[in-house]
């Protein structure tokens, strides 16, 4: 990569300038230059300078997520992280919220399996104010007891507005029904577990995972890495350093056999289906070569599902296939809908399609046009100082390297018609199959047992989502 | 939400409108430079040169949407905004998609009330497919029968998406039909069901003809390119395509709303839903303003009004927030309420109803105001910061008010709102006979309170 020349044009606005950077990209993908800079209390530093647009973009990453959230509080984890702004020694929610939005900036925090996100982002001229709220609520969090019964209230209604959609808890089900007892069945919580969290639970967990070690802050945008070293050194350096316990994630394996959970919603026009089972980790070797071929196999509108389920039958409006890719081994996924009448024609020709991947493997063209398609749809994924942000704090979270995508192209010109056949074999379900349905069991119910040996079902309208409540 | 989009992953034409506070408009303009070429045809073509990535954002706006419809063909736009990836003469059924992504490009599609909007991302490398690609199915659209019966089918599933498995769908479109009584702004994008199902072939020919004129179209190109290059490109490609008549205007006025018009939808639910709409003026008008600025102290960030009230005050409602869509034709701002559980919806329209009658009762403060400006500040640089941000506003400037340069106004313009202006425009647009008011009430609740 050859960094030519800026170019800058200046677009003048208030006491602003904004300049649209023309750094010429050369024709390889790589990761602006970054520091890493780790602070006397062990908190990690990930600063990006990037000129262009007058903004700064932070992402921080606590290393942990959903996956330490107690079984029977389920929630925990994100429940802390919405509370960050809910009140904190200085200010109380309303004040955070006035601060915030008065310059118009950006604050949000939430969990994800693996980790918890805190994302904020603000004009340059106002980082010093930025910066202000963001310490205020990672270190000063005060946990009100009226904010924490408000957002406790407000997201157990929130999963019940979610159930009126199948399309937004769709894989809540699913990854309850594939991971069962595995900490990964329960990313978020349900309308019981969020009931069950008290606000000692939240304030041990904050004191438990939030600490220096165990964070990283990347910041992406128009600054001077020297003056925000010492802003930042300013605002964190007195985080207290204790020692953080690493979160257990017990490995994951392939669901042997096959499997069917049916959720009943009565007025559903339209069944909601997905196919799979457990995939990979997020830095398994294989990583690149299974990108590679799930584009080809369901992650573009010419991919085999697509073209198969939509764009040649009209079954559906959309067929996707993705991998998630985390610590432990996450979920693969087929998805896709189509009116209840043709729920069985429609499944059938999802399994078929898989089951010609494995007969057939890809064409010289397909795994071409895959490779291609991932790299010419890659740079603006990386335009942003916020995506930026994220894509460095989540690489450093997960122990990969800048090479993620510096090599990126690389790694994907490595991968040929051999070793795709080979990742198909390993890594895409063929016999060994997990189904989730949601639909209107008296229509659909009788035909889709024959999909599974064993078989369960639940009403969407009853709390919870898998496994079912204990009685 | 009354976009219709070819894929779901689109990102959304909002109406957020952006402010830059600026000595000189015209120091901007020659600041962010937009190169323009009006085809002989009369496609208009505007340019702008970035190469901070290797790749490009290419969009053509039709100005044809469900607003050029009628009974019984609703939805036609958006329909044929389907076949428009179904095959041409070069390009035949399922190339076009094949072709480009063989070559590092994406595509997407969007029809809403007043346009049809073509998207194509892609690298530099790709750029004379690109323009041969959209060259070849503008003129050379095919119309095979079969596919035609199969896009209905994917279509009909958009809808079940969309509308009929979604509540929230379902409620707008009963709210824009019970709004407008004469405007054709009263059906949904996506169309009514039945004519999904029974739009003939002449009907599809017969828009083509009508919507696909070079001299109804503009087109946007934002990137790693030169405007020469694109305005040659152009020349080769697209002007030797022949003009045609463009749509019939739309005269129809809807008339002035006398009084409250009030919707139930009853079904199966766990929560209700509360939408309110009011009418309000076509995007062009100067009003503009004052109403985005008044929409953003009321609804926008947890500080808002509205937030404050009803979900931190009162915590009646999960969320409340509101929309005004970019329109050619005088148009709603919708009020949008997830009430909690157990609360009826009543509790959320009463509160809602007495903070708009608060703004109109007193002004706004300076600090509110302060805010909303700064709000939009940020809102304008995060839609420049992305290729695919400028040429969505860059062409949404040009269509709606006539002139891309009215972009280098808006920082002016907002910055002329007074808090006058705003307490002017509340007291104008949001009172009670101006209002259509929907509510969805869970079916199985209703029961057990029986």
């Amino acid at each position: 990569m050859r960094i030519l020349k800026n170019v800058a044009k200046v677009f003048c606005a208030a006491n602003l300038a904004l300049a649209f950077a023309m750094v010429s990209f050369a024709q390889t993908l790589k990761l602006p230059p970054h520091e890493k800079v780790v602070l006397k209390n062990g908190l990690t530093l990930l600063i990006m300078e990037k000129h262009g647009v007058p903004i700064v973009s932070f992402n921080a990453i606590v290393k942990a997520g959903s996956a330490a959230d107690p079984a029977d509080q389920a929630g925990l984890a994100g429940i802390t992280a919405g509370l960050l702004r809910k009140g904190t020694q200085k200010r109380t929610a309303q004040q955070f919220a006035s601060d915030l939005d008065f310059i118009g900036g950006s604050f949000d925090a939430g969990s994800d399996v693996d980790y918890t996100t805190i994302s904020a982002e603000f004009l340059t001229k106002d980082l010093d104010r930025g910066l202000d709220l963001i310490g205020d609520a990672v270190l000063r969090p005060a946990f009100p007891q009226q904010e924490v019964d408000k957002l406790l209230a407000q997201s157990v209604d929130g999963v019940k507005a979610a159930k009126d959609q199948a399309e937004a808890v769709i894989f809540n089900y699913y990854e309850g029904y594939l991971y069962l007892s595995h900490p990964y069945a329960r990313p978020g919580g349900d309308e019981l577990t969020l009931k069950k969290i008290q606000r000692d639970a939240i304030v041990k967990f904050y004191q438990t995972y939030y600490v220096p070690s165990n964070t990283i802050l990347a910041v992406a945008g128009e600054f001077n890495s020297a003056e925000l070293k010492k802003k930042l050194e300013d605002t964190f350096g007195a985080w207290p350093a204790k020692p953080a316990p690493a979160v257990n994630i017990p490995a994951t394996a392939m669901v042997k056999g096959k499997r069917l959970l049916l959720i009943d919603k009565p007025d559903a026009t339209q069944t909601y289906f997905v196919i799979g089972n457990v995939g990979v980790t997020a830095n398994d070797p294989d990583r690149v070569g299974i990108r590679v071929v799930n584009t080809a196999f369901g992650g573009t509108f010419a991919s085999l599902l697509n073209t198969a389920l939509r764009i040649d039958s009209g079954y559906t409006y959309g067929a996707n296939s993705f991998f998630q890719n985390q610590k432990a081994a996450g979920p693969f996924a087929i998805y896709s809908f189509t009116k209840n009448e043709t729920t069985v024609p429609a499944i059938d020709l999802a399994l078929k399609i898989l089951d010609d991947l494995h007969k057939n493997g890809l064409t010289a063209t397909q795994l071409d046009t895959a490779k291609k398609y991932i790299k010419g749809q890659f740079p603006p994924r990386i335009e942003t100082s916020g995506q930026l942000a994220s894509r460095i704090a989540v690489s450093e979270f997960y122990g990969l390297d800048d090479n993620e995508i510096n090599q990126l192209e690389t790694r994907i010109d490595a991968v040929t018609l051999d070793s795709a056949k080979q990742i198909i074999e390993k890594h895409f379900p063929r016999e060994n199959l997990v189904f989730l349905l949601i639909g209107k069991a008296s229509e659909i119910g009788p035909a889709v047992k024959k999909y599974a040996e064993k078989q369960d079902e639940r009403k969407i309208s009853e709390p919870g989502f898998w496994p079912p409540p204990a009685k | 939400m009354r976009k219709i989009s070819r894929l779901y992953l689109v990102a959304g034409l909002v109406c957020a409108f952006g402010l830059a506070v600026s000595a000189s408009a015209q120091d901007e303009a020659k600041q962010f430079p937009v190169a323009t070429k009006t085809l002989k045809n009369g496609m208009k073509v505007l340019v702008q040169s970035d190469h901070s990535i290797p790749n490009v954002a290419l969009y053509i706006f039709y100005r044809i949407g469900s607003r050029n419809e009628h009974p019984g063909t609703t939805g036609l736009s958006h329909f044929f905004e389907h076949m428009m990836f179904n095959g041409a003469k070069k390009y035949g059924p399922g190339e076009l998609d094949k072709v480009m992504e063989a070559n590092g490009g994406e595509n997407n599609a969007y029809t809403n009330q007043n346009l049809t909007v073509y998207q194509d991302w892609f690298p530099r490398s790709a750029l004379p497919l690109i323009l041969d690609i959209e060259a070849d199915r503008i003129q050379y659209l095919q119309f095979d029968p079969k596919k035609i019966a199969s896009e209905r089918e994917v279509v009909a599933s958009e809808r079940r998406l969309r509308t009929d498995n979604d509540n929230g769908g379902l409620l707008d479109e009963q709210l824009w039909s019970t709004a407008f009584i004469a405007h054709p702004y009263q059906w949904p994008v996506v169309g009514w069901m039945s004519d999904i199902e029974h739009w003939t072939m002449e009907d599809l020919k017969h828009h083509f003809e009508m919507g696909y004129s070079p001299n109804n179209a503009t087109m946007v190109v934002v990137g790693d390119v030169t405007s020469d290059e694109i305005f040659q490109l152009c020349e080769k490609y697209i002007e030797p395509i022949p003009t045609h008549a463009p749509p019939p205007p739309v005269t129809t006025v809807e008339p002035e709303q006398l009084g409250e018009r009030r919707l139930v939808v009853r079904k199966p639910a766990e929560l209700p839903l509360l939408q309110i709409g009011y009418h309000v003026p076509q995007t062009n008008n100067s009003d503009f303003y004052a109403l985005n600025i008044l929409r953003t102290v009321l609804f926008q960030g947890e500080s808002s009004r509205m937030y404050q009230r009803l979900v931190d005050k009162d915590q009646i409602a999960l969320d409340v927030s509101s929309d005004v869509e970019a329109a050619f034709d005088p148009t709603l701002a919708i009020i949008y309420a997830q009430p909690k559980q157990g609360v009826d919806p009543a509790a959320c329209e009463k509160a809602i109803y007495e903070e708009l009658d608060k703004a109109k009762a007193s002004p706004i403060s300076d600090q509110e105001l302060e805010k909303a400006k700064n709000i939009r500040l940020v809102e304008f640089y995060h839609q420049m910061r992305t290729i695919n941000g400028r040429a969505n506003t860059i062409g949404t400037y040009e269509i709606y008010f006539g002139d891309y340069t009215k972009l280098f106004d808006a920082a002016k313009n907002y910055n002329a709102v007074t808090k006058d202006d705003v307490q002017r425009v509340a007291k104008k647009y949001f009172g009670p006979n101006n209002r259509t008011v929907a509510t969805l009430i869970p079916e199985n609740e209703e029961k057990v309170k029986q």
